[in-house]
């Protein structure tokens, strides 16, 4: 149950929408984009999602395409994470984004929704940021293509009224071998206390990690600290846990100890991978 | 054909899995209002001022009701816990005010708007707070609270809300005489029901004075007493109205919604009103599992046969004592396992806690009790050097030996835990070892522990049966047993179709139980069901056969006792080609010039407990269930010594079920056990903040099994009938889940070679034994 009365609005244009959410802003609505909903059910029946109105993003085209072009691989914002995994357009997307929340969520959230929305694990983000893909933002000015490292901060760094349209990724990037674990408290399906996507591109290790600190980051310094082939494997283990740009998070599912175990396993198992080629 | 021992699918089923079937929320009226709880913040503070004034002028509200407009001190048996909290707050989660409104979502809205002014007061947090000299009281008057059921010890000045003992043999020279002993301490954290269906009750209240209620209950009757007790009504002006519920584990056995949502149809006019928790409530407005502290003390010989047992049970039944009293008596009654023990002592103690309060759950008591036991069991086997498995065996209980409540024992009584335990060893594979290392570097790792349990019902608790005849010679059976999932009434139809030789689907269970119709059962709980409502059920279908033999014997001129029923037909037993159908004689035999004699067909048939005596206070004698049921559980994990994760791959149980009257059912029954059992020993657990917060009252954090873990469930049987229970069925619907923690931990204490005495255990427990939180 959704204690809110707000207002639905699905537009069939990016320029719709962003029309939309400037005038409900100005009328003091406090609109949401969405797509999936599943976050906005969730949070607003516990008091945690305020609004007056949404913005349904399912009706605008361009956020809803699933292409593979000739050098590029374009993905809708809009697009399920379910439709992302069957299609396996980008296989370690598949795998790093294929166990967010449960199956029956999974055919509601879209990579859009899980890149912008409030939970801070954001598991679709990791395989995009080892992939430096290109992100399709759309506002006031209209639309601006910008890399997803670029944007993406601990969050995506949206200005108010711009939403996310699309992500593009270089087809090379989809075809480099790829390995994503995830470990969770207990059970196959949970928050990560540590998910990490990695690809492999001439023999450097990229990697991108969530659950280990409050949000999900790929660092410079860890990954030259793992790619510092000179070194041991436990050396370049323990020069990437130093390198963490942030603390090592401990909170109800885990200790922040844990986590810290957790991480230097993949990491070995990461680095052992890295080896073999 | 023989019914009984056949796999009859349940007769709900069908509806059930084409989403059909009608659960208590599913129930709605035109007119009917919505009722919303607001909760406490805080887990122990004392109200200064609710200020309802923003939420009466909210849009669409009725009525706003708070503990000041209602003064109902409601308990099974200690009458501890108000309605809604008078005073002051003793849980995080308890409900303060109740918000009425025309639909839901503004009586959600509206339950934002009621502000609380709280001032914390210091947290009981665990149970050795609670017992610390000086410690905060959670309940000042406790000496003053009134007894609905007599029998409860509350000790004032105290936290400690009840205690019941055992005091059997000599311990003192007992120890003496013992080679070995071993201390064992285990913890386990209060936990939840998580049923699929929340609690939800309709209530409306008739111009002329009739309450009605709908609810999701496993005590239709027991609701219909409280309320008329509460509320001070007469119970005749009281219906309770139950129809399928979607899982209760024992949850659902009290009154929780009913009682509010009576509050909220009376404060608007007797309209009807529904009040559905949310699944955040359920957890921790709403009772849930017990937490425990015990010492386990053992001594036995060298040859490992058990002298002398010393246990303490702390328990904990959070802010308010519900039906826990009883598991607190239930765990002392069974105290020592299903063991052989000559000299015994046992204090089971029931504490206050500033925690959501708890009341029965699957089990009750047994699973916590079982857990302590058999890790000090575990130990024991370890000082003596002794297999686990034949420590077990040595000292099973047996016919002829004397349970802690002086209840001198025969195979009727206690069935036979030591074929149990030979079957096992060979389903779990026992000979191929405790732990084995696989190829790739894991350890596989087997253990095995014993449960019993009976039941601890009132030693008046009644259970009745109606069967009335329809015209085609089909038959309605009327019971109070309430469907909760465990298909008691399809297993009443079997032995109903066994009694009469006739097809099963010539039988129709009527499904809803309704106070005013209905005869009465108890409660569905203490897997009591089918042996209870059983027997109520021989002695009507006894009577039925009477009826029908004695029309038949007009019809057909045959004196009543050469009559017999069979296929739907009373017939000369001497030759059977002299009968009459059913259908001539069930509302009446015509004869040929129209005279007719008879009437409808109907019988009853009323069950009481038989000779059950409560615990006495000094020295624990008494009986308080009519037969245990015993059995053992193994289960073999898979564990990864280099990230201590491990894997569940078979979870085994044989069980002494005296006969398998519906054999899938009992397996599938066991088998739900046994997964609830995987869930408290792998994830599930309350978690608290120091300040006694609940930390994860949400299925997102609260874990559950899922499809996708389950090992493979083995279940197998052995046959020694209860002789005084219906084709000699045992009561199995909890026994599932009572061991297969403590053998959980049991293999992976093996499997890591540190022993783990609390629950769950979590790859982060192990990781944090073993290295003790080194990364």
């Amino acid at each position: 149950m959704i204690p809110l009365d707000f207002a639905y609005y699905r537009p069939d244009s990016i320029a719709e929408a962003v029309e939309l959410w400037s005038q409900l802003a100005a009328a003091g609505k406090q609109p949401l984009y969405y797509s999936g909903g599943s976050e906005l059910v969730t949070l607003a029946r516990i008091n945690q999602l305020v609004t007056q109105a949404v913005i349904d993003l399912k009706g605008i085209p361009e956020c809803r395409r699933l292409e593979q072009q000739a050098d590029q691989l374009l993905i809708g914002s809009a697009v399920n994470i379910t439709q992302l995994v069957e299609s396996n357009c980008f296989p370690l997307l598949s795998a790093s984004a294929g166990r967010i929340a449960d199956h029956t969520s999974r055919g509601s959230i879209t990579l859009g929704g899980n890149l912008c929305g409030s939970f801070y694990y954001r598991e679709a983000a990791l395989a995009l940021l080892v992939a430096e893909s290109q992100v399709v933002i759309a506002g006031q000015q209209g639309l601006r293509t910008e890399p997803l490292l670029q944007v993406f901060d601990q969050r995506m760094q949206l200005l108010p009224g711009e939403f996310l349209v699309q992500v593009q990724t270089d087809r090379r990037m989809t075809e480099l071998p790829y390995r994503a674990a995830k470990k969770t408290r207990q059970d196959y399906v949970g928050y990560p206390l540590v998910s990490v996507a990695m690809l492999r591109d001439g023999g450097r290790l990229r990697l991108a990690v969530s659950g280990l600190l409050a949000y999900p980051f790929r660092s410079a310094a860890v990954e030259q600290a793992l790619n510092a082939i000179d070194l041991s494997s436990e050396q370049r283990i323990e020069q990437a846990t130093a390198a963490l740009p942030g603390p090592i998070l401990g909170d109800a599912e885990s200790s922040a100890g844990y986590r810290q175990f957790v991480w230097r396993g993949l990491l070995s198992e990461a680095l052992t991978w890295l080896g073999e080629e | 054909m023989s019914i009984i021992g056949n796999n009859i699918p349940r007769l709900e089923s069908q509806d059930k899995v084409t989403g059909r079937a009608k659960y208590t929320a599913d129930y709605a009226r035109p007119g009917m209002l919505h009722a919303r709880l607001v909760t406490s913040p805080l887990a122990h503070a004392r109200i200064k001022r609710i200020d309802a004034s923003a939420a009466s002028l909210a849009p669409g509200v009725q009525a706003v009701i708070t503990g000041e407009s209602c003064a109902h001190l409601y308990g099974q048996l200690l009458e501890d816990r108000p309605l809604l909290a008078i005073g002051k707050v003793r849980h995080y989660g308890e409900a303060l005010a109740v918000v009425v409104a025309n639909s839901e979502a503004e009586a959600f809205a509206a339950a934002n708007l009621v502000t609380v002014e709280l001032e914390p007061l210091p947290v009981v947090n665990t149970i050795r707070d609670a017992l610390q000299p000086g410690a905060p009281l959670l309940h000042e008057q406790q000496a003053l609270y009134a007894h609905y059921i007599p029998g409860v010890r509350p000790e004032p000045g105290t936290n400690v809300a009840h205690r019941a003992q055992v005091r059997k043999g000599d311990l003192a020279s007992a120890w003496q005489q013992s080679d070995v002993t071993i201390d064992c301490r285990v913890q386990l954290p209060q936990a939840d029901h998580a049923a699929m269906e929340t609690r939800v009750a309709l209530v409306e209240i008739s111009p002329s004075g009739q309450v009605t209620v709908q609810a999701a209950s496993q005590g239709p009757f027991f609701l219909q007493k409280i309320i008329s007790h509460v509320f001070g009504l007469e119970m005749s002006q009281v219906v309770v109205k139950t129809g399928l519920v979607g899982g209760a584990f024992g949850g659902k056995a009290t009154a929780t919604a009913e009682l509010l949502a009576y509050l909220a149809s009376k404060a608007v006019g007797g309209k009807l009103v529904k009040l559905a928790y949310t699944r955040e409530q359920d957890i921790i407005t709403a009772p849930g599992h017990i937490g425990m502290e015990a010492e386990i003390k053992l001594g036995a010989t060298r040859e490992g046969k058990l002298l002398a047992a010393d246990l303490l049970y702390l328990t904990t039944c959070g802010a308010y004592t519900d039906s826990s009293p009883t598991m607190a008596q239930a765990i002392a009654a069974s105290c020592t396992g299903p063991y052989n023990v000559p000299n015994v002592s046992c204090d089971s103690l029931l504490v206050y806690t500033n925690h959501p309060y708890t009341t029965a759950f699957r089990g009750f008591g047994h699973e916590v009790m079982t857990f302590a036991i058999e890790r000090a069991m575990d130990k024991l086997a370890v000082a003596l050097q002794l297999d686990p498995l034949e420590l077990r065996l040595r000292n099973a209980i047996r016919p002829g030996d004397i349970s802690p409540s002086y209840e001198h024992l025969n195979a009727s009584l206690v069935g036979d835990l030591p074929t149990c335990l030979q079957k096992m060893r060979s389903l779990i594979g026992w000979q191929s070892g405790q732990v084995v290392p696989t190829a790739d570097g894991k350890l596989r790792a087997k253990s095995v522990a014993c449960f019993w349990k009976t039941s601890s019902s009132p030693v008046n608790a009644i259970s009745g049966v109606i069967l009335t005849m329809n015209k085609d010679g089909s038959i309605n059976l009327n019971s109070g047993v309430v469907e909760i999932g465990q298909a008691t009434k399809t297993v009443l139809a079997q032995i109903l179709a066994e009694k009469l030789k006739l097809p099963i689907n010539r039988i129709h269970v009527v499904m809803p139980v309704d106070t005013e119709v209905s005869p009465e059962h108890w409660k569905t709980v203490a897997s009591k069901s089918t042996y209870m409502a059983g027997r109520a059920l021989l002695r009507a279908a006894e009577t039925l056969i009477g009826e029908l033999r004695n029309v038949a014997s007009q019809a057909l001129r045959v004196p009543p006792e050469e009559l017999d029923v069979a296929g739907g037909k009373v017939y000369a037993v001497a030759d059977p080609t002299v009968n009459i159908d059913f259908a001539d004689i069930a509302h009446g035999y015509k004869y040929d010039n129209g005279n007719s004699i008879g009437g409808q067909l109907m019988a009853r048939g009323s069950f009481i407990m038989p000779r059950l005596t409560p615990l006495d206070p000094e020295t624990g004698k008494g009986r308080s269930g009519p037969a245990w049921t015993v059995g053992c559980q193994a289960v073999e994990v898979e564990y990864d010594p280099q990230n201590f994760t491990y894997q569940v791959l078979q979870a085994a149980t044989v069980v002494d079920l005296g006969k398998a009257l519906n054999p899938q059912n009992a397996r599938a029954v066991l088998t739900g056990g046994m997964c609830m059992g995987l869930g408290l020993a792998t994830r599930e657990e309350l978690t608290f903040d120091p300040e006694g917060i609940v930390q994860n009252a949400q299925l997102r954090t609260y874990k559950l099994m899922r499809f996708g873990e389950h090992p493979q469930y083995l279940v197998e049987f052995v046959e020694t009938p209860q002789l005084d229970a219906p084709f000699g069925q045992r009561g199995i619907a909890e026994h599932g889940i009572l061991a297969i923690p403590a053998a959980v931990a049991g293999a992976l204490s093996v499997a890591a070679g540190v022993d783990f005495d609390q629950l769950p255990i979590l790859p982060e427990t192990i990781w944090q034994a073993k290295t003790g939180g080194e990364a």
